[in-house]
């Protein structure tokens, strides 16, 4: 399936957090491995709790990793101290949630989208700076008359675009995108997504993309990896995916997804019983043992199950399939 | 005319700021009939909440200002009721559920004896009586009976969201109110917790406006649709006709601006622009800045709603041309 | 896009920053405004009346001539059992209260404001170890603190200065270490890690600015309280040394005579509740200036 040539820009292999919880370690990322090529997106998809933000945070080194090993452009990175690792900074950053939290309230547009210029030196003149700034506010469609505003003064979309602009100022390789439109309107949501596809189009950016809306990673990513519990339960290319998904997770959750259709064909809704259960002192056997109609005498018994690939690039956990 | 639960006519609302006027809501019209669920449709500012708020007469006041309109609810008008018929209304009449299950539930107080407090105050049961009623709702929206003694943290947040289904049905209201619902829940709990209404309501015959920004949830569980935007209705009708003969611009740049599930690579059509500020309202049709039909004429008058055919109605002065039609609608 | 253009374009969407911001809705706020003059009313005639009186004969110097005067056109506020002019010795005692009053509050700030932040930056043992010792502080009235400090080091204005200074500490670690911790949860702050800023940066460039608000409006109303707990502190005659004229010791002097010469007490007992009175107000239309609607 991958192409050939394509350069392998971040390699992950057995990514795992742990939390020291009073109960237990909490197994916030459990074992988790996936390569993203240069110019490419992965999308993480997973409900509240799966360890979705915590693997983006932990690819970065955000979080310290408990175990496992992260090379980025050809460099391990996993043991790299705070320092070390701010230099990198310059080629991985991050775009967050909440555009209302994600802003220091007390900077201007200019100070936040310059912050990462001025601190890696990347440019030292005033004069720099300034154009560069509104170069990258022109790049995501914020218009000139903000540069003096405060994130208040602005809407949701808005803030988004500096959220953007920031992650873009030091010219970065990937980006880890944490539910990067969930806050906003739809019609907002469809601005910014068409952005953030256009930059990587225009610039060659590399995305991992988290979120918990299956419609928006299928627009956007050319892999998807289902996340349950910290674990990754089935990964494959995006239109596999969708259009074979193995995991019965995969099933329940596409299945959920309310569709804006009215009339013509419904499908019969595949509803999953019961919540999401605690990540503490997780017992080795399927984890999704619970809730899982498809489940078997074997599962119960046997230990957890590791991804295998079943077809051509398409990975799934699960001992009935 | 009484085969309707809710008739809300001409509704303006408008929140009086230090900093200048809200306008809202600007003359809303809409109707609920019985046993009918209505999705109410709009992004964030467009007066959905607060048109739920004003069915209750709870508008916060000040700012809150009900400037105008009627609203009835089987047939006696909100506006003029006198405080205890109010609270007699909330409850008994209609029930609200909100968005964030954790602030609509008292965290010091056990799920059970929230339930059980409000089928006290308003069916006039004994303590102990309320209780066990309260337990037979848990297990209706399916939560273990014995819950009834924990307290709202010990739940989880589609638990929280079914206790306060529990408790907005604990008096067997005719209408119920819903509030982006299952907006705060992960999906697969969504879908558990709108089966779950959609089931109950069914049962009860009870009515339901429906309030969200989500199309797919609205397909999925109403009747009926009107579109809200900038405190207008600009489109209603059935779920049928608003979704397959759509005729309003702005719900045909609702639909363009969804990722498609089906097919995969294109580019999202978005509105362009943003949602007006209801401070300063454009003159005319309030969406004409980011309409791509629109017109000069379009700032001239603010478009009346016009049959469409059927219970089918848009808010569109595109369609004095009588060969107009939505760039969605124009093959086939 | 030309070399030259950017910078001007900067200065061409110049708005209002947030301190003109914060100043426009604290002039707004009629209160402040009062409060704020009086302050500055306050400190120029402190400055002045270096100048204006001679200390020697004035403000320490007795006055047979003019023991117990009423108040009158000659006096206005009266004479003491020295015959001393009472509103010369306001005047020279606002020095002592107003460097008082906002010197321990500065020292306190300094120490409260590193203490704080440490102790809500990193929590765990050095929070535990701050906090606590700051409980033990809290349980200690101020007053007794102040009288321990006091007893060892001497009656002097240093001394007194310097046992305020622990109870301003106190309060300001708190309250910094209160809002830092608010503060250390939002996304902006791991978004300035994301970005490579160092810990100390974050803390100075990020953290700090967000929780001065609440600092700010403390400071004013601790310079009140402070002013008070030294006049408290000089009536018990552990503050400043007897024939200084700070406001508190006047009071003191003039608790003997209140039924003969009730002004000996009034009007020390004025300035001081004025003087406490515009700080709170400042402090009020500071907070409210400053409460921005950045929260949501």
């Amino acid at each position: 399936m991958a192409d050939r040539n394509a350069k392998v820009l971040l390699e992950v292999d057995g990514l795992t957090k742990y939390f020291n919880t009073p109960r237990g370690p909490l197994h916030a990322v459990d074992g988790v491995s996936f390569t993203i090529e240069q110019g490419k997106t992965l999308g993480i998809v997973g409900e509240s709790g799966c360890g979705k933000s915590t693997t983006g945070r932990a690819i970065i080194k955000l979080l310290e990793p408990t175990s496992g090993r992260i090379v980025f452009d050809g460099e391990d990175i996993t043991h790299y101290s705070r320092s070390k690792m701010r230099k990198k900074r310059t080629e991985m950053t991050m775009i967050f949630q909440d555009p209302f939290s994600s802003l220091d309230p007390r900077q201007s547009v200019m100070q936040l989208i310059s912050e990462p210029i001025r601190e890696h030196r990347l440019l030292t003149s005033k004069e720099q700076i300034a154009r560069r700034t509104l170069e990258l506010m022109d790049t995501v469609g914020l218009a000139r008359r903000f540069v003096n505003s405060y994130p208040h003064e602005l809407d949701g979309g808005r803030r988004q675009r500096i959220g953007i602009a920031r992650a873009l100022a030091v010219d970065p390789k990937l980006i880890v995108c944490d539910e990067p439109v969930s806050a906003l309107d739809v019609s907002i949501q469809a601005q910014i997504l068409n952005l953030l596809k256009q930059l990587q189009k225009d610039i060659g950016l590399t995305y991992i993309f988290i979120t918990h809306d299956l419609s928006v990673v299928k627009y956007f990513s050319d892999d998807i990896a289902v996340m349950y519990l910290g674990q990754m339960v089935e990964k494959a290319p995006s239109d596999d995916l969708f259009a074979a998904p193995m995991h019965p997770y995969t099933q329940a959750l596409l299945s959920a997804i309310p569709i804006p259709v009215v009339g013509g064909q419904k499908k019969e809704r595949q509803l999953i019983r019961g919540e999401i259960t605690s990540p503490v002192n997780l017992p080795d056997q399927c984890r999704f043992l619970k809730r899982c109609d498809a489940c078997q005498e074997k599962c119960a018994s046997s230990p957890n199950p590791q991804l295998r690939e079943v077809a051509p690039g398409h990975f799934v956990a699960c001992h009935c399939v | 005319m009484n085969d309707n639960i809710l008739e809300i006519k001409d509704l303006v609302v408008h929140f009086e700021t230090d900093d200048g006027v809200v306008r809202a809501i600007n003359g809303l019209d809409i109707s609920i009939g019985r046993e009918k669920t209505l999705g109410l449709v709009g992004e964030t500012g467009a007066g959905k909440t607060t048109t739920a708020l004003s069915v209750l007469n709870l508008v916060p006041n000040p700012p809150g200002k009900i400037k105008s309109g009627t609203i009835k609810i089987d047939g006696k008008d909100v506006l003029t009721m006198s405080d205890a018929e109010l609270e007699n209304m909330r409850g008994n009449d209609v029930a609200m559920i909100f968005q964030d299950p954790m602030t609509a539930l008292n965290p010091v107080m056990t799920v059970g004896d929230q339930i059980a407090e409000s089928i006290e105050l308003h069916q006039h049961l004994s303590g102990k009586e309320a209780f066990e009623k309260a337990k037979e709702l848990l297990k209706l929206v399916g939560i273990a009976e014995n819950r009834a003694y924990d307290y709202p943290h010990q739940f989880s947040g589609g638990m929280r969201q079914r206790a306060v289904i529990a408790i907005a049905l604990a008096c067997e209201p005719k209408l119920l109110l819903a509030d982006e619902p299952t907006t705060a829940l992960d999906v697969t709990i969504q879908a558990q917790v709108l089966a779950l209404m959609k089931e109950l309501i069914e049962r009860r015959h009870m009515s339901m406006l429906l309030i969200t920004h989500d199309l797919g949830v609205v397909a999925e569980t109403c009747d009926d649709v009107a579109v809200m935007y900038a405190g207008r209705i600009v489109e209603i009708g059935t779920a049928d006709e608003v979704f397959n003969a759509t005729s309003h611009p702005y719900t045909e740049g609702l639909f363009n601006s969804l990722p498609n599930l089906h097919e995969r690579g294109e580019e999202l059509i978005p509105i362009k622009g943003l949602m007006p500020d209801p401070m300063d309202l454009p003159k005319g049709c309030t969406f004409a800045p980011r309409c791509a039909y629109a017109t000069p004429a379009c700032e001239g008058k603010v478009p009346a709603l016009r049959p469409m055919g059927g219970t089918h109605y848009v808010a569109c002065d595109a369609y004095d041309d009588p060969n107009f039609r939505l760039r969605r609608n124009q093959n086939g | 896009m030309n070399q030259t253009s950017s910078v001007e374009i900067l200065k061409k969407y110049r708005g209002r920053s947030m301190a003109q911001e914060t100043f426009r809705r604290l002039i707004k706020n009629r209160g402040a405004i009062i409060g704020a003059c009086f302050l500055l009313f306050l400190i120029v005639v402190a400055v002045l009346s270096e100048f204006v009186f001679d200390y020697d004969t004035q403000i320490i110097g007795m006055n047979p001539l003019a023991l117990y005067a009423a108040p009158g056109p000659e006096h206005i506020f009266g004479c003491d059992n020295m015959g001393r002019d009472i509103m010369a010795r306001i005047c020279y005692g606002a020095r002592y209260s107003l460097s008082i009053g906002i010197g321990s509050v500065a020292i306190g700030l300094c120490f409260g404001i590193i203490l704080g932040s440490l102790a809500g930056f990193y929590g765990g043992v050095i929070d535990n170890l701050v906090m606590r010792a700051n409980d033990i502080l809290y349980a200690i009235p101020n007053i007794m603190i102040a009288v321990v400090v006091v007893s060892i080091l001497g009656t002097s204005p240093s001394s007194l200065l310097f046992s305020l200074c622990i109870s301003a500490a106190s309060s300001f670690t708190r309250i910094t270490r209160a809002a830092v911790m608010q503060i250390r949860g939002r996304e902006f702050i791991e978004s300035a890690y994301a970005m490579g800023l160092p810990t100390w940066k974050v803390i100075l460039r990020h953290i700090i600015p967000n929780c001065l608000s609440p600092i700010i409006v403390q400071m004013t109303l601790a310079v009140g309280t402070n002013i008070i707990s030294a006049s408290s502190l000089s009536f018990l005659g552990v503050g400043i040394p007897v024939p200084l004229p700070e406001w508190g010791a006047m009071l003191s002097d003039g608790r003997a005579y209140i039924r003969s010469a009730p002004w000996m007490c009034i009007f020390p007992g004025l300035a001081i509740m004025l003087t406490v009175l515009a700080l709170n107000l400042m402090g009020d239309g500071l907070r409210d200036a400053l409460d921005p609607k950045l929260k949501k």
